[in-house]
């Protein structure tokens, strides 16, 4: 008979649930390590960011009160949060539509198993690629300004925003129809996110409505915490915008919000998935 | 337990309109390998999907491993193992790797996850590769290490979706034989789908034929031929035409010129008929090339059952016994 051991009380549940977690969140950093042209390619983004940014834009730009590519680092380590969402869901889309979600479904794993061990394992593969950002920042002068704690704090929200990015680009990889319709569905979010916002410019400048849009986009709130975090300056006067004058709470908050709604809505679709 | 592997009632499923499944009755008696054969689009693979918890049927029961597939899927997962049609094994992975992370989600303890990963890499004769990246393995190897991981915790009930497609001859005896030798060894049972014919014949003790999501016909492989048709005595002859002609003359009145150019004879009574025969033939030994009793293949039962040429088979065997 099977050799399979089967949890019987709540707790062993519990143990067993933390196990498949882990399980699969090894299986999916063992299989990111032999991809070596997506890592080198992972790795060299932050420095071509740094690059072209701070170096070809930043020669035109000046910010009111600070050093530009200062200014810009903190919101690169922002935008950096959005951009697994999209790799996220390519990713869940393809396995879904090679039948390796159905393989794991008939699994006596936890139910959320799979997609935590996704998600988990996207924080640990960006390691490496923030490191090098981090190490682009302290060459072109970028530093934690406002003390290593506060910086601390700044990496930890960062990634529970990107966690929880993380999840609505998983989400969006289980209803999408193919890995091309994931691709396109989340890129275009991401961008038009990542830049109509102050990751590379204030908003003071921008024509009025588009300063409203760039005001209230989520990722400029992560921008403000990150800046408020390193204490790097804000490029001027704060927006009177409720979300931009209180950025870190928000960002916690957001963060929280999407986890809360995400995580049971994408479980819930890997559970039913009928097709 | 009922001691049956697989039980079935009834079920049904319908797809926006299209009913895939109308009424399905099915068993699969334990340490025994029942092939499900059909078309494209015949309901197989949704049969399957119902079997193993991954889709709800509208109406019906079935029972898995003696627990309920609506009520226990959980426990039901613990011992089945599913290999579908397409390859899902990780192929930036080493086929050991792999054995042993689905070792570990079925929540072996870690020596045993070694140990069963070796003894099915050995089984399926990948040892020499086990610690290769699957990304280097042939066709056929990915077949047989996406087989592995599902016997990994040796579940008692195996499901395979269409376990041969597309692999070479060699290959695809290996992965027969693994079969048959896991039936055997650890009486596991198996349910597997199929669109050859041959594979039903060589690997199934019970054939299940499915046509428009309803069983057309079921029974052993033998005895859905004998419905068909009784077998008869091929004669194939030496060669010239003068050959034919004596030939015939003797079998008269019942013998006929088959597609082949070979004579037929019907055999109502099996050996006894191709006794007879042969002992009709024994002056003309020299114009006889071979005297053969034949069964129909499989392949005529099924356009017999479904009104329709089967189409996709590659050359089916006729059985010759």
């Amino acid at each position: 008979m099977t050799l399979a051991i089967e949890p019987t009380t709540g707790p062993e549940r519990l143990r067993f649930a933390l196990w498949d977690i882990t399980t699969t969140t090894r299986r999916y950093v063992l299989r990111a390590r032999r991809q070596g042209d997506v890592v080198f390619g992972s790795l060299l983004m932050p420095v071509i960011f740094v690059v072209l940014f701070g170096y070809v834009f930043g020669s035109a730009i000046t910010v009111p009160g600070g050093h530009y590519r200062t200014y810009l680092m903190s919101g690169l380590f922002a935008q950096g949060t959005i951009f697994a969402s999209s790799s996220i869901a390519v990713a869940v889309a393809t396995d879904m539509s090679e039948g390796v979600i159905d393989r794991m479904r008939t699994l006596p794993i936890a139910r959320s198993a799979v997609l935590l061990g996704r998600t988990i394992s996207n924080a640990i593969i960006g390691l490496p690629a923030l490191v090098v950002m981090v190490s682009c920042g302290l060459i072109v002068g970028w530093r934690p300004e406002a003390g290593i704690a506060r910086a601390v704090a700044a990496f930890a929200i960062l990634q529970l925003f990107g966690f929880a990015m993380a999840w609505v680009g998983a989400l969006i990889g289980m209803a999408a129809r193919s890995p091309q319709s994931a691709d396109v569905l989340s890129m275009l979010p991401s961008f038009l996110l990542g830049f109509i916002s102050n990751v590379f410019v204030p908003t003071t400048n921008m024509p009025a409505w588009l300063r409203v849009v760039a005001e209230w986009n989520p990722l400029s709130t992560v921008v403000a915490a990150s800046r408020q975090l390193f204490g790097t300056g804000e490029g001027g006067p704060v927006p009177d915008v409720f979300s931009l004058q209180h950025p870190v709470a928000v960002t916690i908050g957001m963060a929280l919000v999407l986890l809360a709604v995400f995580i049971p809505l994408t479980v819930r679709i890997y559970t039913r998935r009928v097709r | 337990m009922t001691g049956l592997a697989i039980e079935a009632e009834n079920l049904t499923k319908a797809f926006k309109g299209t009913q895939a499944l109308r009424g399905v009755d099915l068993t699969v008696g334990t340490a025994s390998v029942c092939a499900l054969l059909g078309r494209n689009g015949a309901g197989k693979t949704t049969l399957l999907r119902i079997l193993t918890t991954l889709l709800p049927a509208d109406t019906g029961r079935a029972r898995v491993a003696g627990f309920d597939v609506v009520r226990d899927p959980a426990r039901i997962r613990a011992r089945i193992g599913v290999t579908g049609q397409s390859a899902t094994v990780d192929e930036l992975l080493t086929g050991r790797q792999n054995l042993e992370i689905v070792g570990s989600l079925f929540h072996l303890r870690r020596a045993d996850a070694r140990a069963r990963a070796e003894e099915v890499l050995d089984r399926f004769g990948l040892a020499d590769a086990a610690d290769r990246l699957v990304r280097t393995y042939s066709g056929g190897m990915r077949r047989r290490i996406d087989l592995a991981t599902s016997l990994v915790a040796a579940p008692p009930v195996l499901f395979l979706d269409e376990p041969t497609t597309g692999l070479d001859p060699i290959s695809r005896e290996q992965v027969w034989k693994a079969i048959r030798e896991l039936v055997v060894e650890s009486g596991s049972s198996v349910l597997l789908t199929t669109q050859y014919l041959d594979e039903a014949d060589r690997l199934a003790d019970t054939v299940v034929v499915i046509d428009s999501g309803q069983v057309a016909a079921s029974g052993t492989p033998s005895a859905l031929k004998r419905r068909v048709g009784q077998p008869r005595v091929r004669v194939v002859l030496r060669g010239d035409s003068g050959a034919l002609s004596k030939v015939l003359a003797v079998l008269e009145p019942v013998g006929g010129v088959g597609q082949d150019g070979t004579v037929v004879v019907p055999a109502p009574d099996g050996l006894a008929s191709l006794t007879d025969v042969a002992d009709r033939l024994r002056a003309l030994e020299d114009e006889v090339e071979d005297v053969a009793l034949a069964h129909p293949s499989l392949d005529e039962v099924f356009t017999a059952l479904t009104d329709q040429p089967f189409v996709t088979a590659p050359s089916p065997l006729e059985i010759v016994t």
